[in-house]
C-alpha cells in the first residue's frame, strides 16, 4: 500500500503553473467545480517513488483576500483540507509580487516547497536568483524549474516527499516590522484565550487577516468564545495603526509584507540592467498602438471567427451526413411505427445534435487557448474595456459576445475566461442576444417572404437590435440584480509567450469532454422530450403529418397558448414552431414546412414555404417582423441552456429564462400593437 | 498628484493608495505600495485604461483606479 501525499499546487496566474501540473500528473486528471461556486477544481494523481501524490491545482491568484471567489477557494482549501505540502509556483521574472502570495501561505502554517519557474526567462532579463540564499532566508525549500520542458519537476516531488517525511511543523517567520508587530501580538494574545479556536485556525494568520479587515476572518471570529473581547482589542489596534501610519490598516499590512519581501530579495536576487527592448515591448508597440491596436484586434477576432465557423462547417457536415446515414439505416431496418420514430427522430437526432457542436468547440477553444497562452487575451480586454465598461461589462466579455454570433454554446463556455462571478453571470445572460447562426435561416425565410426588397436590411436589423439588447440588459442587471462595487480592472498584462501544442491540446480536450458530459446529459433528454410532445398522442395511421402535429401535445400547447400569443399577433401554428425552436432554432423552419404542408426538395422548399406563408392570412409583414424579434429574444435552444446551467447554476438560469421570455413578449407586444395602430 | 497627472513614459514612486476597500486592497496586493517604483507605459484608445509598469511587470488599471494612487514623479535616466 502506497502512502498518500496531498499536494496543493498554488501560485499567481501566468506563472506556468498549469504546465507544471500537466507534467506532474500526465493524463490522470479530473476537472470539476468547487461545491456551490463556478471555480474550476482540478485534481491529478501521480505515483512516484512508492508514494501516491494527490495533486490539487488551486486557482491562480495574487493574494488571499475575501474579495474574489478564486482566492476564497484557494485559502479555504488550505485551511479545511490541510494539504501535506503546498507547492507554490513562482514567476522568477517577477519574484516579489509572487512571494507576496507565498508569504500568506507561510502564515497559514503549511509546509511549502517553492518552485522558481520561468527561470530561463529571468536569466535572459538579467535577473539572477540565488536559490540557496533565498531558501535560507524564507526557511523553505526552493527549486528552480522550467515548466515547458519539465526541468526540475521531479526535484519538486522529491522535495515534497522529504518535507512530508520530516513531519515537523514549519517555523516560518513573516515579519511585519517593529511597528506593526506589537499590534499583531496584542490581537494574537486576545485570540489565544480560546484554545479550541486556535486549534482550528492558524492564529497568527487570523490576527493579520483581522487587521486587514477581512470579511471571512471576521466571520470566523464569530465562533470565538470571547469574540467581543477580541473585537474590542482589534478595534483599538486598528485605530492606532491608522493614526500612526495615516493610511488604511489593510494597505499598511500589504506595505509591510512587501517591505519584508524587499528585505529578503535584496540579499538573494541580483539584477543586471538589460538595455535592449524586450520582445514583448516590441510586439506591444504594434498590437497595443493607440491607432492600430483596435483595427488589429478586430482583424484577429474576425480571423478566429471566420476560421472557426468556415472550417468547422466541414466536420459538422460530415457528422450530419453520418447521422443522416444512420437514420436511413434505422428507417430501413425498423418497421414503421413508434419505435422507428423514437430511434430516428428521438435518439439519433438527439445524439447527432449533441455531436454537431463538437467541431465548433474544438476549433474555438484551440484559438482561445492560443490567445490566452500567448498573452494577447488580456491585451484585447485592455483595448475593449472602456467601451464595454460603459454597459457594466468587463473588457473580457467581448469574446463570448462575438462568438455568440456564431453559436451560443461555445460562447457561453468561453465566458469561463472571466474571473469575476458577477461579470461572468451578466455576460452569460446577455450572450444569447447576440443572434446565433441557427437563427439566421428563420430570419432569411421570413425576411425573404415578407420583405423581399429589403431582406438584407431587415436581417441586419436583428443583429443590431440583439447587440443593443445585450448591452442595455447588462446595464440593467448591473443597476439592479447584480449591483455592487465595480470590480477592479487591475489586470496583469503578462509577457508574450509562445503557446505550446501540448498546452493547447490539454485545453481543447478538457473543454470538449466537459461539454459532452454536461450538454449530453441535458440535451439528450431534452430532445427526447421535444420528440415526445410532437409525436404523441399516437396518430391514426393515415393522418397527414400536419394534422398529426396539430393534434399532438405540442399542437395542444400551441392552442392553449393562443390567448397569450394573440396580443403579439401569433396564431397556434407559430406557437408550435416556437416550441420546436427550443430543440434547435433552425427547426422552426422545418416545423413550418410540415405545418404548411410544403414537402418539396431542400432547395425548393424554402421558396414554396415563402409562398405558403404569404398566402396565410395570419401572416403579414408586421407579424413576420415580430416573429423574428421573438425568435431573437426568447429563450435559446436546449444546448445553450445546458451550458448556461453549467456556468451559472439553476437559480440564475431560472431568472434568465424568465427575463428572456418576459422581454420577448413585452417587446413583441409593443412592436405589434404600435405597428397595428400605425396601420401596418 | 495621482497617476493621472503623469504622461506616457514618465516614472513615479508610489506615495499611498487613497481608495479603500476592494480596489485599494487589490492595488496594494498587486504592488502599489508606498515606495514602489513604476512607469506609465501607455493608455488605450480613449485614454482609459492605462498600462503601468510596476515592480517589473505590466498591469492595466482604469482611470478611476489610477486616480486613487498618489505618486511622486521621478526623473528616470533612459
Amino acid at each position: 500500500m502506497n502512502r498518500v501525499i496531498t499536494i496543493a499546487l498554488a501560485g499567481n496566474p501566468n506563472t506556468g503553473k498549469t504546465t507544471i501540473f500537466n507534467s506532474m500528473t500526465g493524463s490522470h486528471q479530473k476537472v470539476g467545480n468547487y461545491a456551490g461556486v463556478t471555480v474550476e477544481k482540478r485534481e491529478g494523481r501521480r505515483k512516484y517513488k512508492g508514494y501516491d501524490f494527490h495533486i490539487h491545482d488551486l486557482p491562480g491568484v495574487y493574494s488571499l483576500t475575501a474579495y474574489s471567489m478564486d482566492e476564497v477557494v484557494a485559502r479555504d482549501f488550505i485551511i479545511n483540507e490541510k494539504p501535506d505540502v503546498v507547492i507554490d509556483v513562482l514567476d522568477s521574472t517577477n519574484i516579489e509580487r509572487n512571494l507576496y502570495l507565498c508569504l500568506q501561505f507561510q502564515e497559514l502554517n503549511v509546509p511549502i516547497v517553492a518552485a522558481l519557474n520561468l527561470n530561463d526567462e529571468a536569466v535572459s532579463r538579467g535577473i539572477q536568483i540565488d536559490e540557496k540564499r533565498l531558501s535560507e532566508i524564507l526557511r523553505m525549500p526552493v527549486i528552480k524549474t522550467i515548466g515547458k520542458n519539465g526541468a526540475g519537476v521531479e526535484a519538486l516531488l522529491d522535495k515534497a516527499v522529504e518535507v512530508f517525511e520530516r513531519k515537523e511543523k514549519p517555523d516560518y517567520e513573516v515579519s511585519y516590522g517593529h511597528e506593526l508587530e506589537g499590534d499583531i501580538q496584542v490581537v494574537i494574545a486576545s485570540l489565544e484565550k480560546d484554545g479550541a479556536f486556535c486549534a482550528r485556525y492558524p492564529v497568527r494568520w487570523c490576527a493579520v487577516k483581522l487587521i486587514e479587515k477581512d470579511a471571512r476572518a471576521e466571520e470566523l471570529l464569530e465562533s470565538h468564545a470571547f469574540a467581543d473581547g477580541v473585537k474590542a482589542a482589534l478595534k483599538e489596534r486598528v485605530r492606532r495603526i491608522e493614526e500612526h501610519f495615516g493610511r488604511d490598516a489593510s494597505t499598511v499590512v500589504s506595505e509591510q509584507r512587501y517591505g519584508y519581501i524587499h528585505g529578503a530579495t535584496a540579499e538573494a536576487v541580483t539584477r543586471r540592467p538589460v538595455d535592449k527592448q524586450t520582445v514583448t515591448e516590441k510586439i506591444d508597440r504594434v498590437l497595443m498602438d493607440r491607432v492600430l491596436g483596435f483595427p488589429l484586434f478586430l482583424l484577429i477576432l474576425w480571423l478566429v471567427f471566420q476560421t472557426t465557423f468556415t472550417l468547422g462547417a466541414y466536420p459538422m457536415g460530415w457528422i450530419e451526413m453520418f447521422f443522416g446515414g444512420l437514420s436511413s439505416v434505422a428507417t430501413a431496418f425498423i418497421p414503421e411505427g413508434i419505435l422507428r420514430s423514437l430511434v430516428v427522430d428521438g435518439v439519433i437526432a438527439g445524439v447527432g445534435g449533441v455531436s454537431s457542436f463538437i467541431p465548433l468547440i474544438v476549433l474555438l477553444f484551440m484559438f482561445i487557448s492560443i490567445l490566452e497562452d500567448s498573452g494577447y487575451m488580456s491585451r484585447a480586454a485592455f483595448i475593449m474595456d472602456k467601451f464595454l465598461h460603459i454597459f457594466g461589462l468587463h473588457g473580457q466579455s467581448f469574446l463570448p459576445m462575438i462568438v455568440g454570433v456564431g453559436c451560443s454554446v461555445p460562447a457561453v463556455m468561453a465566458a469561463r475566461t472571466l474571473k469575476n462571478a458577477r461579470d461572468r453571470i451578466i455576460t452569460v445572460m446577455v450572450t444569447p442576444f447576440m443572434s446565433c447562426g441557427a437563427k439566421l435561416p428563420v430570419y432569411v425565410l421570413l425576411a425573404g417572404a415578407f420583405f423581399p426588397r429589403y431582406a438584407g436590411t431587415v436581417v441586419l436589423s436583428m443583429y443590431v437590435v440583439g447587440t443593443l439588447l445585450a448591452l442595455f440588459s447588462s446595464l440593467l442587471f448591473r443597476k439592479t440584480v447584480l449591483r455592487g462595487e465595480s470590480t477592479p480592472f487591475v489586470m496583469e498584462l503578462p509577457p508574450y509567450r509562445l503557446p505550446t501544442v501540448k498546452g493547447i491540446l490539454w485545453h481543447v480536450r478538457e473543454k470538449t469532454f466537459g461539454y459532452l458530459k454536461k450538454a449530453g446529459l441535458v440535451l439528450l433528454p431534452a430532445s427526447m422530450l421535444i420528440w415526445a410532445v410532437t409525436s404523441f398522442p399516437k396518430p391514426a395511421l393515415d393522418v397527414p403529418k400536419d394534422v398529426q402535429m396539430a393534434q399532438s401535445y405540442a399542437g395542444k400547447i400551441g392552442k392553449e397558448m393562443a390567448p397569450v400569443l394573440a396580443p403579439i399577433g401569433f396564431d397556434w401554428k407559430i406557437g408550435i414552431a416556437a416550441i420546436t425552436g427550443f430543440a434547435a432554432k433552425e427547426m422552426v423552419v422545418s416545423t413550418m414546412g410540415v405545418l404548411y404542408r410544403v414537402e418539396a426538395g431542400p432547395d425548393r422548399k424554402s421558396d414554396s414555404l415563402r409562398e405558403a406563408l404569404r398566402r396565410d392570412p395570419a401572416f403579414s409583414p408586421l407579424v413576420a417582423y415580430v416573429l423574428m424579434l421573438f425568435m431573437l429574444i426568447v429563450v435559446p435552444c436546449f444546448a445553450s441552456l445546458s451550458v448556461i446551467y453549467a456556468e451559472i447554476g439553476w437559480r440564475w438560469l431560472l431568472f434568465a429564462v424568465t427575463y428572456w421570455t418576459a422581454l420577448a413578449w413585452l417587446l413583441c407586444f409593443i412592436v405589434f400593437q404600435t405597428g397595428r395602430l400605425l396601420g401596418f | 498628484m495621482t497617476i493621472l497627472g503623469l504622461k506616457n513614459g514618465e516614472a513615479f514612486i508610489v506615495r499611498r493608495v487613497t481608495i479603500s476597500r476592494e480596489i485599494g486592497k487589490r492595488l496594494a496586493d498587486m504592488g502599489f505600495v508606498r515606495g514602489a517604483k513604476g512607469r506609465i507605459v501607455r493608455s488605450a484608445m480613449l485614454g482609459d485604461p492605462i498600462q503601468v509598469k510596476i515592480c517589473e511587470y505590466d498591469v492595466s488599471i482604469r482611470r478611476s483606479e489610477a486616480d486613487g494612487i498618489e505618486v511622486e514623479m521621478v526623473e528616470e535616466k533612459k
